[in-house]
């Protein structure tokens, strides 16, 4: 992905940049972090007793004359039972270090992450963007988290494990020690060989399994379809072929994997042989005692098994850090539309003129602008429609001037204020803009309604709903206004969703009121009872409305026309008919009964 | 996917259902398994016997030449070589047992994916909705995925198994004392494994309602962005998530704690076992008993049985997964609801089809939603079905397409009921077109033939009807582009026109078009009618229509209200009745007049 598509700062950032960066950014997982390393570098003394005690069993005990002293045996076995199980309690409390921080260290990323996205216009603006955007809070933070939870814990035991083990080695012979540790070097490198060529296989594999995934997942939805059209056979062939040919690359990458992996294990094995026949063929008359070399044994296995772990780690680190890249990568995306926050600009009370001059608006990341050089003042009180064709720019009109986007060029005033300048809670307590999706969220519907005005009581919500003619529509409803509206609001239709959103955008009592094709959906009968209500209740208040019926705008003060992301024509219903241009042209279509040329 | 916390299956339950899933899976394909199996066997055998060649060397090589200064002559190399000898072995041995593991895995599961989708496509379209798409889906792609993960590490767990017996066979042979103290400690090993691993598991799986919650959380606030920004709430939002992802913070600190604790005692009691078999193996050394060698073997031994110990626990996990998985695969293997055909072939002749019903009634569930509906149509009529939303429309549509079948009452088609016909012959008479325009991932062509073998000048006929002809001709290779998932997009309204295309190409007796243009501007949707018109099809057709202008379309209008006709007839004649007036008419008059009329 480029940066010009991914629409994301990007940068290239190396595993370790990340990681710096990342303890930063969750200062949490830093947290007396090198005092769990130590811990689990004692911990590690679990594995490392063994050879220990049968070294000195064999070399203090065993090989001295002929009698093998038990109480010393037994005093010495009791330490090394001690030592055990301190170690073991040791490492314990790394493992607990390491989950609890971790876990907090990522709360603490995911909810910086989520913060900061919701900073960022894309999110509303380019809603094909969304899943990916969901997946940097969601599956990116949870994949790391199983890393930190899985390999992590590996990564970080296994590591000290091996150090060690090397280190025991030294201490005993390090003549013999080198070679283990050159031969452990070539194996490692073996293994990380062989992970790059079976990393290229399972590329293989998941895009297989993406194909599979495609021709089921059409199977299903596409069932009715297929049906209709009698197509079950050769659907099921291609589901058929697609699961054949994932099975004979999945096939091909097991086979190369176990020939890789056994080599490995075949190397492993070698060294061992190395070790014995290095170290007897070395020891002749200086002091390596067979103690020594038979605890030698036991070490080999505890170096070169916690380097295949590594190795295998290794691409789960890689995937952990690609996904704290994606995650930083967000972060470092700049806010586009800033709260200038507390500022001291306050909007003159009462209804709120508007003032676009020289507007200029394209969607990122194109240069395509929807809205060419716009030029127009709204007066304070004045009920303005917006009617235009489909991608005329009426949409992105109504969202600039309620600042969910910021123009390409050109400025927009709000009674005589930058719109820049406004911190965003004057902004959205004066101005109210609501969508055509009347999105609920899974609660009540007096929960809903509360979300446009949090301290609002139960009797200001319901003479909200009374205020807009839609009281005995609330009452309808199964629970009234405590009515569980479900996920999104599926328990209500999409016009019902709608009028729930108005009155939620209506509790506010706002003074510049933006309509975007608000109530398209709802029922025409309670949409003409609804349109009449507002009109009494919005005298005093500038509204702009885009309307989706040109019945609308007929009553409108003023309307303005949008053709192709300029501003073609404004005035009355009556003086743009006369006019015989663009608007009479809608108007014209709409009337004969095809109105939705003009809707839409 | 979870299940409730209350109907967990028990540890025993899930080893019993364990065991006859993995009876099943493997009587599928028992040569992959035996191949596994011995590969495993072999595995277990090279790591007893490397256990016993390290106890030779020892006592043959290491002290002989270490400790009594023998000369090294003629033992050396031959100690290497059995070193180097085991290792190939033990190579040979995981190389079968990963290819055998693999392949059976591989194999069941596309196996289990294609009879699964195989199913799925005969059950009724009652049964799918009931389900979900989504649901579904997870089923043929996690589940049946999750359902054979068993069978990748069973011949490792098999193997273990194997060592665990050869363990305590040879410490038998070396000393029956020492025999039984092995027996007891690996048990209890064991028993802390599958216990601590089982209350593990449940504890993960509680993780997973968590972390749905915070996925429920940020889907919901991004799904819902331009809201949340309109009114201003992101910090609300914030908070939201704060709490959520809190919450599993602390539950996973919580689990890691509890984790940390069984890993330790999985991990280190082994090693404590080994240390009292040194320590009472010394004093069968001084009994005379053993040699030194043999204890080195014993020590070697449990060395090695590290790493297979540990798969016990995690085998489980994969026991319980899979059993889970398994049971939600089954559960739609066992739907019973499966479509069945008759014999008929459909008949070519070029003429519209004649419908004639029985009365009919509906009902998704509990409310009917056609009532006892009789509509007998001539051939070669165009009908427009007018009713308000929800009134029964588009299941009528759906009816006589028979994709579902009504509960009661009988469709025919020139007198023949459309049970009676073969499956795929149905589609050679009757073409749907929903308003849902579903494209396969595939070329125009494709997508447009799909169901038959059109020719060339066929589909592009179809496509000039459709008004297609002309988007197809400007797409990069015109009727080879590629749709869907990995190729061109396209619009709602040129999507509709494909499938409308797709459905003109097979020439149908009866067309049923169900608001399949209403994403096409009108005034082409009014070109499309207008061609279809002057086509002069063959056919008989239906249409649920919203607009007017393709209600005046039709030859005969059946208006439709609560599941029920109320009137049938001409523009004209149904204006008379309320509902159709006011649909027809609510936008006709400027809103002074709708508003006055009483709402129902």
């Amino acid at each position: 992905m480029t940066a010009a598509t991914s629409g994301f700062t990007e940068t290239d950032m190396g595993t370790a940049t990340a990681l710096r960066r990342v303890l930063r950014v969750a200062p949490e997982l830093r947290r007396g972090l090198w005092v769990t390393v130590l811990l689990a570098g004692i911990g590690t003394a679990i594995a490392l007793i063994i050879p220990v005690v049968i070294q000195q069993l064999v070399d203090t005990e065993l090989l001295v004359d002929d009698s093998i002293d038990l109480g010393n045996v037994v005093e010495g076995g009791a330490v090394a039972i001690a030592a055990m199980v301190i170690a073991m309690l040791v490492r314990r409390r790394a493992l607990v270090r390491l989950a609890v921080r971790s876990a907090a260290g990522l709360s603490e990323l995911r909810v910086k992450a989520f913060a900061h996205i919701h900073q960022l216009s894309m999110l509303h603006v380019q809603g094909e963007r969304r899943g990916a955007l969901v997946s940097r809070v969601t599956s990116d933070v949870t994949a790391i988290q199983e890393f930190m939870d899985w390999g992590g814990v590996g990564m970080l035991v296994g590591s000290a494990q091996a150090v060690l083990a090397l280190v025991a080695m030294m201490l005993y012979r390090w003549q013999l020690a080198l070679f283990v540790a050159a031969a452990a070097l070539v194996y490692a490198l073996l293994l990380i060989w062989f992970q790059t060529i079976l990393r290229r296989a399972h590329d293989r594999v998941r895009e297989r399994i993406g194909i599979t995934l495609g021709t089921m997942s059409e199977a299903i939805s596409g069932l009715p379809t297929i049906r209709a059209y009698g197509a079950e056979d050769e659907t099921l062939d291609g589901v058929h072929d697609a699961l054949e040919a994932q099975f004979r690359t999945e096939v091909r990458t097991f086979s190369l994997g176990a020939g890789l992996f056994s080599s490995a294990e075949l190397f492993a094995g070698l060294i061992t042989a190395g070790v014995v026949g290095l170290g007897v063929a070395t020891s002749l008359g200086d002091g390596l005692t067979a103690g020594r070399l038979i605890a030698f044994l036991f070490l080999v296995n505890l170096l070169v098994e916690p380097i295949q772990t590594l190795v295998e780690t290794l691409s789960e680190a890689q995937s952990a850090a690609a996904g704290v890249r994606r995650i930083l990568n967000v972060l470092d995306t700049p806010a586009d539309i800033v709260d200038p926050g507390g500022s001291d600009t306050v909007l003159a009370p009462g209804p709120i003129d508007v003032e676009l001059t020289e507007v200029w608006y394209a969607y990122p990341p194109g240069d395509e602008y929807v809205i060419r050089d716009l030029t127009v003042s709204i007066a304070a009180g004045s009920r303005i429609a917006v009617v235009g064709k489909t991608g005329s720019g009426k949409s992105t009109f109504t969202k600039l001037v309620t600042r969910l986007l910021d123009p390409s060029a050109g400025s927009i005033h709000l009674s005589g204020c930058a719109l820049k300048q406004i911190g965003f809670e004057e902004l959205r307590d004066r101005v109210a803009f609501v969508p055509q999706e009347g999105f609920l969220f899974d609660a009540t519907v007096a929960a809903n309604v509360r979300y446009g005005k949090p301290e609002a009581t139960a009797e200001e919500i319901r003479r909200a709903f009374r205020d807009l003619g839609l009281a005995d529509w609330v009452d309808s409803l199964p629970a009234g206004l405590d009515t569980q509206v479900g996920e999104r609001g599926s328990q209500l239709s999409a016009g019902e969703r709608q009028l729930v959103a108005m009155v939620r955008a209506w509790i506010a009592n706002p003074d510049l009121l933006v309509l975007d094709e608000a109530t398209s959906a709802v029922d025409p009968a309670l949409e003409v009872r609804l349109r009449d209500a507002m009109e009494a209740a919005i005298t005093g208040r500038t509204s702009i409305t885009v309307a989706h019926r040109l019945s609308t705008a007929e009553a409108a003060d003023e309307i303005l026309v949008f053709d192709e992301g300029r501003l073609v024509e404004r005035g009355r219903h009556v003086d743009l008919i006369a006019a015989g241009g663009n608007y009479a042209g809608l108007h014209r279509d709409w009337a004969a009964g095809t109105g939705t040329a003009a809707a839409m | 996917m979870s299940a409730p916390l209350a109907d967990r299956p028990t540890l025993n339950a899930v080893f019993r259902r364990g065991l006859a899933l993995i009876w099943r899976l493997v009587s599928m394909h028992p040569v992959a398994f035996v191949l596994g199996g011995l590969g495993a066997a072999a595995f277990v055998g090279a790591i007893v016997a490397a256990a016993v060649v390290v106890g030779n060397v020892v006592d043959d090589l290491i002290i002989p030449v270490l400790d009594q200064g023998a000369s090294s002559r003629g033992r050396l190399w031959p100690a290497m070589a059995a070193i180097a000898a085991v290792a190939l072995w033990k190579a040979i041995g995981i190389t079968f047992r990963r290819i055998g593991a693999g392949w059976l895995q591989a194999r069941c599961q596309a196996d289990v994916r294609e009879n699964l989708i195989d199913h799925m496509l005969g059950l009724e379209l009652r049964w799918h909705q009931r389900r979900g798409v989504g649901d579904l889906l997870a089923v043929a792609d996690s589940d049946a995925g999750g359902a054979t993960w068993i069978l990748a590490p069973l011949p490792y767990a098999t193997g273990t198994f194997l060592l665990l017996v050869a363990t305590t066979a040879l410490i038998f042979l070396i000393d029956p004392l020492l025999a039984v103290v092995a027996v007891i400690s690996l048990a209890a090993i064991i028993a802390v494994d599958v216990w601590g691993s089982w209350l593990m598991f449940n504890l993960f799986e509680a993780i997973q309602r968590d972390q749905g919650n915070v996925g429920r959380v940020v889907h919901e606030s991004f799904d819902g962005a331009l809201t949340v920004k309109a009114l201003g709430r992101e910090s609300y939002e914030t908070q939201r998530l704060r709490v959520a992802s809190e919450t599993l913070r602390d539950k996973i600190s919580a689990i890691g704690t509890t984790w940390a604790g069984y890993r330790i005692l999985v991990e280190g009691l082994l090693g404590l076992v080994t240390l009292v078999m040194l320590i009472l193996g010394a004093t069968r050394i001084r009994a005379g008993a053993i040699t030194s060698g043999d204890l080195i073997t014993i020590a070697y031994l449990f060395s090695l049985l590290t790493i297979p110990i540990r798969v016990i626990g995690f085998v489980l996990w994969d026991i319980a997964h899979s059993s889970a998985a398994w049971t939600r695969v089954q559960a739609v293997h066992d739907a019973a609801e499966i479509v069945t055909y008759g014999a008929m072939d459909s008949r070519d002749v070029g003429t519209g089809a004649a419908i004639d019903t029985t009365p009919i009634s509906f009902s998704y569930g509990d409310d009917p939603v056609l009532r006892d509906l009789d509509m007998p149509i001539p051939p070669g009529r165009t009908i427009a079905i007018v009713g308000p939303t929800g009134s029964g429309k588009s299941t009528l549509a759906t009816l006589l397409a028979r994709l579902w079948d009504p509960d009661s009452g009988v469709i025919r088609l020139d007198d023949r009921d459309l049970r009676d016909f073969a499956r795929s012959a149905l589609p050679g008479e009757v073409a749907l077109v929903a308003q849902e325009a579903f494209l396969f991932d595939d070329t125009v062509r494709g997508n447009i033939a799909i169901g038959g073998s059109p020719d060339e000048r066929a589909v592009a006929h179809a496509a000039a009807l459709a008004g297609a002809a002309e988007f197809i001709e400007t797409l990069p290779h015109t009727y080879d582009t590629l749709l869907g998932e990995r190729g061109t997009t396209l619009s709602g309204g040129q999507r509709q026109r494909l499938a409308l295309a797709r459905a003109l190409v097979r020439v149908p007796r009866l067309l049923i078009l169900d608001d399949a243009t209403s994403s096409v501007d009108s005034s082409v949707e009014a070109e499309i009618l207008e061609s279809l018109k002057r086509a002069e099809l063959p056919s008989t057709i239906v249409i649920v229509a919203y607009r007017r202008a393709s209600i005046l379309l039709a030859d005969e209008i059946i208006y439709l209200e609560d599941g029920r006709i109320l009137g049938r007839g001409t523009h004209e004649e149904l204006l008379g009745i309320p509902g159709y007036a006011k649909i027809l008419e609510a936008y006709d008059e400027n809103s002074g007049h709708a508003a006055t009329e009483p709402i129902p």
